[in-house]
């Protein structure tokens, strides 16, 4: 368990972070997300001690993180960067075992444990061992960054927005990769991220955060359902949150007609509860606050075509 | 190019050996500073200020001119090999220094910090991850470094450590190209190979790049112990200046000093360098005889003694009371020739007008069209004053490059030239020196220098080196300058050659 109690981090003349107070459990999937300038980022490298608080205290299962030996701290800590930061001058399996090297692991176990990690992110050992960091691609160097901090079985992963400089496609399977290695692992992943979407995607915990501050604490059914504050409803709304589509945003659109037959289904209906309806009758009639609407087969159809479109 | 050849042909192993020198000289230089400089380097990688104060040490240093740097380094630790590769040393630190620490603080920062969050020991991130990143501009630096050394060492050759310097001072100093482009082509050569070899060391890994510097090390170390054993010991040490004269003249003293004195060990050390190099290296000790012209010391190395009398024995007289005086050094008796200043035409020239003196040019001086050497054009003790003294004035007086003079009596632009009396070309293009009857030219005679101390130790060397006084005519010079310098002859042979046919030899 990690808890932070009224942890402050001052630089110059910016407060960084202001007496934050926060308790992760252990083997939690939990995601700091926030704009930038947050204090994210900087809550998420007090935990290696890259950065060091200026009060407060940061506690790794009831000790103080202060009272580690550093080099001990930072090996249960896995650390996985933004910029990926593979070492260009190390092939594949002597990146994973960097850490394994430092602490004398023999030749023979390193490569076998090196191995080992990468046909469990389903990179062929026998053709990615032994090449270098610029021979692959974004995804597989970061897949490659992930099983790095995962060498000598951390009791914490910490992920600096890892999938930032993806695209989106290795993008969602670096996101599928990460919860199965955290269901398969039982580590604590720590996970931090400026895109909402990726937030709830992946956390099992959110904390959404703003200029040092926390602002909400909670799943991300809790913060959907309940944002704590108009930042936060605002940061969702912004950030596209996979909000279900519903029957509102075709009247948005503009598609319906004025009717005066009776309603059979709710503005805040899923899109798949209307095409099911339709499938029975068409048009379905809709309340709306002006009136009840008639929404027919083709305004779905041009409507997901439409928003497929963009 | 006939020319280089034959020089290939004759000189071969003394051109071996400097190459060996001068390898020998640069790595060991090339690997004092990289031991300096890199280690440096990753002590300051992390101290900005302490090393931009570094960077400004090594670049100031990097501004003394090389040969003002030798001459700082001569009184302190003598001549030869030392100072030499203390001045390499101190040229190459800088750039090695600097890329090092460029490499080395200019690394991703993200690379960096992933290495400080996983928690790597500072031994490992430096071995594993620092400088394996910063190579490539250690590389850079060390051949920066290489390049300049090897340039550079070719000035070790005028304070006596050798090298390929020794042909292109040599060249420069008796207008002889083969030998100048000898020298440049082999440095130019050396450097290419150096190059391409530390390309190679860089691509290996550090335990083989290691293993290689040990060999190398090893190698050197073990050449150089075998040359201090195998080379006897010596107890007399004589030097002398470029050029092939100097040469001559060094061995006649080594060879009737061990005739004399079967137990005495000589060393000569042959184009050994300039003037004051080797008059400090005398003074130092590291030299212990050298062969010295009365005016040069007149007007080089004593003091207030500026107006030189054109009487020789009175020139002699004077440069040894003030060596005496200024430098507690004994200058024995100098030799009969006279390497000064002198005028020369052709033969046939001299035939048809019969000229034997300066004075006899007055009768034709409408006809003469010289060849002067800028220095002769202009200098009180050259044209002026010699127009002055002897009431001459040629029809026409051109200055030339002192090679191209030569040349140019020899194909009949001019038919006056100056020249020194004892210069091979006057035996090589068939020239007649005429005789300076009014005594205008300064005496330039040689005569061994050495300190007096070296004479109370030896007194026995006053009688043996005084068997050369009053010896070894102009034209005798002259024919043994022609014989090394023209036909690529041993100057110990033509000496002893010398030696034995004027009987001071059995």
């Amino acid at each position: 368990m990690i808890e932070f109690k009224n942890v402050s981090k001052q630089y110059e003349n910016n407060l960084a972070l202001d007496k934050l107070n926060l308790t992760i459990p252990s083997q939690d999937f939990f995601v700091l997300v926030g704009p930038s300038g947050s204090g994210k980022t900087t809550t998420l490298k007090m935990l290696n001690r890259l950065i060091e608080p200026t009060d407060g205290n940061i506690y790794f299962d009831d000790k103080r993180i202060i009272d580690y030996d550093l080099k001990q701290l930072r090996l249960q800590m896995g650390y996985v960067l933004q910029n990926i930061a593979l070492f260009p001058n190390l092939n594949i399996q002597e990146n994973i075992a960097i850490q394994a090297e430092s602490l004398g692991w023999s030749r023979k176990d390193r490569i076998a444990r090196a191995r080992h990690l990468l046909s469990q992110v389903d990179l062929d050992p026998d053709q990615y061992a032994t090449r270098m960091p610029s021979e692959l691609s974004g995804g597989e160097q970061q897949r490659v960054g992930i099983i790095r901090a995962l060498a000598i079985k951390p009791k914490v992963v910490l992920m600096d927005e890892p999938f930032s400089a993806l695209d989106p496609i290795s993008r969602k399977q670096l996101q599928d990769l990460v919860l199965r290695l955290h269901r398969e692992l039982k580590m604590t992943f720590i996970f931090v991220t400026h895109d909402m979407h990726e937030a709830l995607r992946l956390g099992q915990h959110i904390a959404v955060m703003r200029l040092g501050h926390i602002q909400q604490i909670g799943t991300g059914d809790e913060i959907m359902q309940h944002p704590a504050n108009d930042f936060v409803r605002g940061f969702f709304q912004n950030e596209h949150a996979p909000r279900p589509t519903t029957v509102q945003s075709l009247l948005d659109a503009g598609y319906g007609e004025a009717t005066t037959a009776a309603a059979t289904l709710t503005a805040d209906a899923s899109v798949s509860a209307l095409a099911a309806a339709l499938k029975q009758t068409t048009p379905v009639v809709v309340t709306t606050v002006q009136g009840p609407r008639a929404l027919s087969t083709p305004d779905l159809l041009d409507y997901l075509a439409a928003k497929e479109a963009d | 190019m006939q020319a280089i050849i034959h020089i290939l042909k004759t000189q071969g192993d003394d051109i071996v050996r400097s190459i060996g020198q001068h390898i020998g000289l640069s790595l060991i230089s090339l690997l004092i500073a990289a031991v300096i400089a890199i280690p440096l380097a990753i002590l300051l990688m992390n101290h900005k200020r302490s090393a931009n104060v570094m960077l400004q040490i090594t670049s100031v240093l990097q501004t003394i001119p090389s040969l003002a740097l030798l001459g700082i380094l001569i009184p302190i630790v003598g001549i030869g090999t030392v100072p030499s590769i203390i001045a390499l040393v101190i040229y190459a630190v800088m750039p090695i220094f600097q890329n090092t620490y460029a490499g080395l603080t200019t690394i991703d920062p993200n690379l960096e910090e992933a290495a400080t969050a996983f928690g790597l020991s500072r031994r490992m991130k430096l071995f594993r991850i620092e400088l394996p990143l910063a190579m490539p501009m250690i590389i850079s630096g060390i051949r920066i470094a290489m390049v300049m050394i090897i340039g550079t060492a070719t000035l070790a050759a005028l304070i006596g450590a050798g090298g390929l310097g020794t042909y292109i001072l040599l060249g420069i100093e008796t207008n002889n190209n083969a030998l100048l482009i000898i020298g440049a082509v082999l440095s130019a050569i050396l450097a290419l190979v150096f190059g391409a070899g530390i390309d190679w060391l860089g691509k290996l890994s550090f335990k083989k790049a290691g293993l290689v510097l040990l060999t190398l090390i090893v190698l050197i170390g073990g050449f150089a112990g075998y040359r201090k054993i195998a080379s006897p010991a010596t107890d007399i040490t004589i030097a002398g200046k470029m050029g092939s004269e100097p040469e001559i003249l060094i061995n006649m003293y080594k060879d009737l000093i061990e005739h004399d004195h079967p137990n005495m060990q000589v060393t000569t050390k042959a184009n050994f360098g300039g003037t004051s190099f080797l008059f400090k290296a005398l003074k130092s000790g590291s030299v212990d005889i050298y062969p010295e012209f009365t005016g040069t010391v007149l007007e080089s190395l004593v003091t207030g003694q500026k107006s030189a009398s054109h009487n020789p024995k009175t020139t002699y007289k004077v440069a040894k009371n003030a060596l005496k005086s200024q430098y507690q050094m004994a200058y024995l008796k100098p030799m009969q020739y006279q390497n000064g200043y002198d005028l020369a035409v052709t033969k046939p020239f001299a035939k048809k007008y019969n000229l034997k003196t300066i004075s006899d040019l007055i009768a034709v001086e409408d006809q003469i069209h010289a060849g002067f050497d800028p220095d002769f054009h202009q200098l009180k003790d050259g044209y002026p004053g010699l127009s002055k003294t002897y009431g001459l004035k040629f029809a026409s007086a051109k200055t030339m490059e002192p090679s191209i003079r030569y040349k140019a009596i020899a194909n009949g632009k001019v038919n006056l030239v100056d020249g020194y009396t004892t210069d091979p070309e006057v035996q090589e293009y068939h020239l007649v020196v005429l005789k300076d009857d009014k005594h205008f030219f300064p005496p330039y005679q040689g005569a061994p220098l050495m300190t007096e101390k070296l004479l109370t130790d030896h007194p026995e060397l006053r009688t043996t080196l005084n068997k050369l006084a009053g010896k070894v005519s102009t034209t005798d010079m002259q024919k043994m300058n022609y014989k090394v310098t023209v036909k690529h002859e041993k100057a110990a042979a033509v000496a002893r050659e010398y030696l034995k046919s004027h009987g001071l030899l059995d």
